[in-house]
């Protein structure tokens, strides 16, 4: 049964008697942290499990009392939309216009996507509102030559807890050169902000390294046919291909390159790393891809080992290393509150947006330490190839992603 | 690879996608033809069905690439999906016809089409909503039997495709030109009324013309999923889209039409694809859409649609 006070935590905040009524609640100290993901579409699976990863750490401070005091409450928005079939960013636009206009959001995690962060940083931006994001790697975003565009309120209000594409595409890049030694390579991506701002960062990594980049060629992700571009790919005869782009263009590429290209080094960034690729595309149609993230790699260390036990008790499903970033970014606003609240400070958006500026944090991925524009200080590339793991769930990424190294990173 | 090779091996792939976009257009061509109306629910009915075919083969106890069958238990299982899928589709072509479309049949002026966009946007979404948003990967029994060609691959599924493809024309165009029903479609086709006042069963007719284009919609889906080992909610808008394409080019209303249309459509998007890049496929289809519905609207098989007064 609902309660009062819950039924009213749950009305749509935007609205005056929410918000109202929200304001009353300022004696019970309860804050909203906006959560903005693709969870429907085509990227629904790995978007949950970043879900979880920030419920998690929301669910374990309100279990301890709440950050410095104040009870959080996750407000859930999806960006994905059945027209799109995956993330979109006009949802994304929306989600943001509604996140601003409720006054109990102090801070947001997401979006998962940086076709939906490029929609969301400049509205966000107006309503100084800071949100971490947990796998968003498009360096523009945050970059300052793009702040008049994603900036416009000034301040950096989108932090991540992963490093970006300046550094995911050429490390990969330099991967291939010095760990893969292939002489030549084909690019695609699938006409995202993500794709081609990745596969941009590549090829030019690429050709700075003198790899022979033998074309470049964008995927209409809601097209299934690719073997076009693939037997034009094989005439080409390049060594190896690489892929900016997500899943839904991804696992078709994945299986008809394994028929038509079954040989040469097929890879790709964070987009395809994730449960998306091992289901929808299978074995062995995806057994040798290589993919990155633009974080390290801890969930084989040891010492996690406890919290992958307990995520996956809580959720049914194991962890992914994004899993990992959400609950760090979570963990990140979670301090950010506690410190404005024992400062006596009052525990408002720009408060908690200087207090995630400052951050000085330990947490799963080691210490997060953001710069002036909200990249991350560490910044650490790691690199995954699949490899059919018989003993373990096909589609579990934590085994059947197999952990290949950090990638080079440019002097 | 040489460019023989290439060119060869791109007319493979054309032709392997002008067989599935023709069997596509046939429906909105059959339905056009008789209602004069674009039924834009094809397109979802043929995403729906490659999900009804995935399940046949599912029921067969074939899931993913781990099952490879030959000989006989391979046709066995092939038509076994084919007739379960083709029925199903079938029926909900005509659940839809019945449900949203006659009702609406005394209407005039575009609801009927605009009903149709609905139903393909419900169709969509009930998908999304039951079965989830990801790729799916999709059954595929056949075994990875390839012939070299003058440096091109002809892979067994292409031929396959081709053979259950030109089946089905030739029955579907013995069908219209030959049974009784067939020759009552055609009559229904040019002039309704006066079909009616024969005593031609218009609404027989039309059912059947609804079950017909729906299950061509069935066959075109599950070999689309065998074709790419793939399917998923979103994958009815860019194939039927090109298939429609593909009628109106044929000339909409013409069977035979639409099955040229499917394969030229099928050449350009694979031949353009190799000759520029294929970021620019549907740029080049769709402005030949355009082109098509300004300087020849009945296309190159069309008849100059009929004076209705």
């Amino acid at each position: 049964m609902l309660s009062r006070r819950s039924l009213i935590v749950q009305l749509p905040a935007a609205t005056l008697a929410g918000s109202v009524a929200l304001r009353a609640f300022a004696a019970d100290k309860t804050v909203t942290i906006g959560i903005d993901l693709p969870l429907t579409g085509a990227d629904a699976q790995s978007a949950q499990k970043i879900k979880d990863g920030a419920i998690m750490a929301i669910d374990e401070a309100n279990e301890k009392g709440g950050a410095g005091g104040y009870k959080l409450n996750p407000l859930v928005l999806d960006d994905g939309t059945a027209t799109a079939g995956q993330y979109d960013p006009a949802q994304a636009a929306t989600n943001a216009r509604k996140m601003v206009s409720d006054d109990t959001v102090v801070a947001a995690i997401g979006p998962q996507m940086s076709g939906s962060g490029k929609a969301m940083s400049p509205i966000l931006s107006q309503g100084n509102l800071a949100t971490i994001t947990p796998s968003s790697t498009n360096p523009d975003i945050t970059s300052p030559k793009f702040a008049g565009q994603y900036r416009p309120g000034g301040k950096a209000i989108y932090f991540r807890t992963v490093t970006t594409d300046a550094f995911q595409g050429p490390n990969m890049a330099n991967y291939y050169a010095d760990t893969l030694k292939v002489k030549s390579v084909y690019v695609l991506d699938d006409s995202g902000a993500y794709g081609v701002g990745i596969a941009d960062t590549f090829q030019a990594q690429s050709q700075k390294r003198g790899l022979n980049v033998l074309g470049r060629d964008q995927l209409n992700p809601k097209e299934a046919d690719y073997t076009t571009v693939l037997t034009k790919i094989k005439s080409l005869n390049p060594d190896s291909l690489y892929y900016g782009g997500v899943a839904q263009a991804g696992v078709k590429l994945v299986k008809q390159s394994y028929d038509i290209v079954p040989t040469i080094v097929k890879g790709g960034g964070d987009g395809m790393y994730g449960p998306e690729v091992l289901k929808g595309a299978g074995f062995p149609a995806c057994a040798g891809w290589y993919a990155t993230i633009a974080a390290p790699h801890v969930l084989g260390d040891p010492a996690v080992a406890e919290w992958t036990a307990r995520f996956t008790k809580k959720f049914g499903e194991p962890p992914e290393d994004y899993s990992i970033t959400a609950y760090d970014a979570a963990n990140v606003i979670i301090d950010a509150i506690a410190r404005v609240a024992a400062s006596g400070k009052p525990v408002n958006r720009d408060n908690v947006r200087d207090a995630i500026q400052s951050t000085k944090l330990k947490t799963l991925q080691g210490e997060i330490t953001f710069d002036e524009n909200g990249d991350l200080v560490n910044k650490v590339i790691s690199v995954f190839q699949i490899v059919k793991d018989d003993t373990k769930p096909l589609d579990d990424v934590a085994y059947q992603y197999k952990y290949m190294g950090v990638a080079p990173q440019s002097a | 690879m040489n460019l023989e090779a290439v060119y060869l091996q791109q007319l493979i792939n054309g032709l392997s996608l002008g067989a599935m976009y023709a069997l596509l257009a046939l429906g909105f061509t059959l339905v056009y033809g008789i209602l004069e109306l674009i039924n834009f629910a094809h397109f979802n009915v043929f995403m729906v069905s490659s999900f009804f075919g995935m399940w046949a083969l599912e029921l067969l106890g074939l899931s993913g690439q781990a099952v490879v069958l030959t000989g006989l238990p391979l046709a066995g299982a092939l038509l076994f999906a084919f007739i379960v899928t083709m029925t199903l589709a079938g029926c909900l072509g005509v659940a839809i016809e019945r449900l949203a479309l006659r009702p609406m049949r005394a209407v005039r002026g575009t609801a009927a089409m605009i009903t149709t966009i609905g139903v393909s946007y419900i169709l969509f979404n009930v998908v999304l909503l039951t079965v989830g948003a990801d790729s799916k990967n999709y059954p595929n029994p056949m075994p990875n039997v390839s012939w070299a060609l003058g440096g091109a691959t002809l892979r067994l599924r292409e031929v396959l495709i081709w053979g259950i493809t030109i089946v089905l024309m030739v029955g579907l165009q013995l069908f219209v030109s030959r049974s009784r029903l067939g020759k009552a479609m055609r009559a229904t086709a040019q002039d309704a009324e006066a079909a009616r006042m024969m005593g031609i069963d218009v609404d027989r007719v039309i059912v059947t013309a609804f079950f017909l284009g729906s299950a061509l919609a069935g066959a075109a889906a599950l070999i689309f999923g065998l074709y790419y080992n793939y399917t998923s909610f979103v994958i009815g808008y860019s194939a039927g889209l090109r298939a429609f394409t593909a009628a109106v080019l044929g000339g909409i209303g013409s069977v035979s039409g639409a099955m040229l249309g499917g394969v030229i459509i099928g050449l350009i998007e694979s031949l353009g694809g190799q000759l520029l890049a294929v970021r620019w496929t549907d740029v080049i289809i769709f402005s030949i859409l355009v082109l098509v519905l300004v300087f020849a609207p009945s296309g190159l098989l069309g008849r100059a649609a009929p004076n209705k007064s």
